[in-house]
């Protein structure tokens, strides 16, 4: 029993320094990415690169922000955009279902990279698999009828 | 300061620390907990009955039956109690990446499951899908890794 609690007190703290190493300094490179406007610049890049899932060139802010810091971040921007009427329903299905699959890419892989795993194929793997997925959906979605109400 | 890149400032690096700190708080509050709650059940005999119930669903992706609890409680709380089961059960390195491939495409299902439809997706063609990226990816790394 005492062995069991020991077992865990360590290990448990081991694990969450372990973790803490590389999560903290992924999150100060996140900010550092939002304040020198990094993120815009991604977006544009990514923009032609949209359009291969059919997608308006707005769509990539979204897209790149829910991949880059996570879905519910993403979320508030794709409600701004859809509010702003700048993406059509269709992108905005796409977009999520690309979200659902991959996003706050950086942070999931950094915890499990911190567990050994190697974090270039766990992100590559990831990012390319959400991508096929989502040319996949862009094919077979059609612009819905009904009305999304945000 | 003479860190001054564009719009990057102190500020910037405090806001980083504190987020970094924050996530690890978040993933503290639900890993410790967990981790002394598998420890525990490790050395009763319901992990093992777990793991015998499992085995031959988790084989098929060449993992043990006890990675059955990563798996539910990835998916039914969040990552960072599936990184809590993960580290607390002996897993080899193949295993783990295995179990981290299937998480990343499935887990928080309640909380994300809730944004997907408020955006208006289905609730379950968002479960079917991560569900299936899981299952998919998860054969993939087993054959390949």
């Amino acid at each position: 029993m005492l062995d069991a609690l020991k077992e865990a007190t360590v290990g448990s703290m081991q694990s969450v320094k372990q973790i803490a190493i590389i999560v903290i300094p992924i999150m100060v490179v996140m900010e550092i990415l939002k304040d020198v406007e990094l993120l815009d610049r991604i977006a544009d890049l990514f923009s032609p690169v949209v359009r291969i899932f059919g997608m308006r060139k707005e769509s990539a802010f979204p897209l790149v922000i829910g991949i880059i810091i996570g879905l519910s971040y993403g979320a508030g921007i794709i409600f701004k955009a859809a509010k702003e009427n700048k993406l059509s329903k269709k992108d905005l299905y796409l977009i999520t279902y690309f979200l659902v699959a991959a996003h706050a890419v950086f942070e999931d892989t950094a915890i499990f990279a911190a567990l050994g795993v190697s974090a270039v194929l766990l992100l590559s793997t990831r990012l390319a698999v959400a991508a096929m997925f989502t040319f996949l959906a862009s094919k077979v979605i059609k612009e819905p009828e009904k009305e999304v109400n945000l | 300061m003479s860190l001054q890149f564009g719009s990057v400032t102190f500020d910037t690096l405090r806001r980083g620390l504190k987020s970094g700190i924050d996530v690890t708080w978040q993933l503290a509050k639900v890993m410790i907990p967990i981790y002394f709650i598998v420890t525990f059940l490790k050395h009763t005999p319901i992990l093992g009955a777990i793991a015998r119930l499992f085995a031959p669903l988790m084989g098929i992706f060449g993992l043990p039956g006890e990675a059955a609890l990563v798996l539910v409680l990835g998916n039914l709380v969040n990552l960072y109690a599936a990184i809590g089961a993960i580290v607390s059960l002996s897993l080899s390195l193949k295993e783990i990446a295995v179990l981290a491939i299937m998480l990343s495409f499935c887990h928080s299902l309640p909380v994300e499951t809730a944004l997907a439809k408020k955006i208006g997706l289905s609730a379950i063609s968002v479960i079917a899908v991560r569900m299936g990226l899981a299952v998919l990816s998860g054969l993939a790394f087993n054959f390949l890794l």
